[in-house]
């Protein structure tokens, strides 16, 4: 007993170290592995109230180069107005129209925090629960993908963005191209990689990248980057695709979550993929 | 007292400045400013190591919260203040530590702190990144950021030594 309390004492500022060292621990595991915890995380509604102030306050800072890139998306978006079309069947464009099923809508949203240094970043936007978000959904932005939804707060939530190390997107290259998986090394936050490419295929530069939406959390076609260069990776007949991102997300203030109303059929058809016979 | 209050103004003011003026900064490359290190160094040579490893956890969780780093900080922070007394003790000058003094630069020389604080900081954000990455697969990206990163910071805390903590020289 007594050398036990000899060995504590001796040894009691680095048992003192390891306890502390500990909990960090537990914090990271909590916030990974538990979404409902927002505590201590930018979606927690103290927090996030203290990131809307200082996103005010900053919000102007890049107010000019958001206003253009809304504009040219209005733009975009007015072209696909039904009232711009010249109806050449006119029997069958009707407004409610049973062939056509909508299966995304978007919940227009704005960020007010979030980093690029990390090498997983994460950015914070000023819907939650009470506004109908979900964890998995995804975000996109008028320029490209800004990731998938983490934790959900009351009136904030955290999204995992692209610029994390286990973002893997499904990705295609060029419109109905190869597939690919999209990922992150962290070295810089306008460019990242493709894997997964055969490389017996002919992938020229300036190809561009979009989403291939196959687990219903994004659509398919919603535009990610270019590619840039391309290398083989060793000992594979692969290619690693070096992409940059169409999206700043040094600049990035506004975004839309995407509500996807046919993921939960997607997945539940998608489990019934048999497993291999051993 | 009046230094208790000092020191809580402080940490105040390094709170503030890390979370929201350097955390901010994109510097490209990987490169961040880290400060929070120099506010543990500062305090005074008799503070006791369970409460410097305590601040530090603080001090760290609370950067953390606003910082989506979850722990990440608070753990350099801890080390930093589990490592200070030791590298304290094996720089020790000859008559040992005058009571009187701080660790800044201006009380124990520019040398012995660039010294003291070069060894606690880099293996601070060493620390910091590769537990940030956490991947064997990545240790290019890991020194790329640890050098930039210590560069960046050296440089900014250097300097602020020479404006904030010089009072007692004009003396």
């Amino acid at each position: 007993m007594q050398n036990l309390f000899a060995f504590l004492r001796r040894f009691r500022v680095f048992i003192f170290f390891s306890a502390l060292q500990f909990l960090c621990l537990v914090l990271y595991v909590q916030f990974v592995s538990f979404p409902k915890s927002v505590y201590l995380s930018t979606a927690s509604t103290f927090n996030g109230k203290i990131q809307s102030v200082e996103g005010k306050l900053t919000n102007h800072f890049d107010l000019e180069e958001n206003n253009t890139a809304l504009r040219l998306e209005n733009a975009q978006l007015r072209k696909r107005v039904f009232t711009n079309f010249y109806r050449i069947d006119r029997a069958k464009i009707q407004v409610n129209d049973t062939a056509y099923e909508q299966s995304f809508s978007y919940i227009p949203t704005k960020i007010i925090n979030g980093s690029v240094l990390r090498r997983n970043n994460y950015f914070t936007i000023d819907i939650g629960k009470l506004q109908g978000i979900k964890k998995n959904m995804g975000v996109i932005s008028p320029n490209g993908v800004v990731g998938i939804v983490f934790k959900v707060g009351d009136h904030f939530s955290l999204v995992k963005s692209v610029l994390t190390q286990d973002i893997n997107l499904d990705v295609m290259i060029g419109v109905d191209g190869p597939r690919g998986i999209l990922k992150w090394d962290g070295f810089h936050p306008k460019t990242g990689i493709v894997t997964g490419v055969s490389s017996d295929l002919n992938i020229k530069k300036n190809t561009r990248i979009y989403t291939l939406g196959a687990s219903g959390i994004f659509p398919k076609g919603i535009k990610l980057g270019t590619v840039i260069s391309k290398s083989r990776v060793e000992d594979q007949a692969l290619w690693n695709l070096e992409v940059r991102f169409s999206e700043d997300y040094r600049t990035l203030h506004s975004a839309y979550v995407v509500h996807s109303l046919i993921r939960k059929e997607l997945q539940a058809l998608q489990l019934e993929i048999p497993e291999d016979p051993e | 007292m009046k230094n208790i209050i000092r020191y809580a103004l402080l940490f105040g003011l390094f709170f503030v400045l890390q979370v929201f003026v350097f955390n901010r900064l994109e510097l490209g490359y990987g490169a961040q400013i880290f400060i929070l290190p120099l506010y543990l160094m500062i305090l005074p040579f008799e503070t006791n190591v369970f409460v410097l490893m305590m601040i530090g956890f603080i001090l760290g969780v609370s950067v953390d919260a606003l910082s989506n780093t979850f722990g990440l900080t608070a753990s350099s922070l801890v080390l930093f203040a589990f490592l200070r007394p030791i590298v304290f003790e094996t720089f020790r000058p000859r008559d040992g530590y005058d009571p009187l003094k701080n660790p800044t630069a201006s009380d124990m020389g520019l040398v012995w702190f660039l010294v003291v604080f070069g060894v606690l900081f880099s293996s601070t954000l060493l620390w910091f990144f590769i537990l940030e990455v956490f991947r064997w697969g990545e240790t290019l990206l890991v020194l790329r950021n640890f050098f930039l990163s210590l560069i960046a910071s050296g440089l900014v805390i250097s300097v602020s030594q020479f404006f904030f903590f010089n009072q007692r020289r004009k003396k």
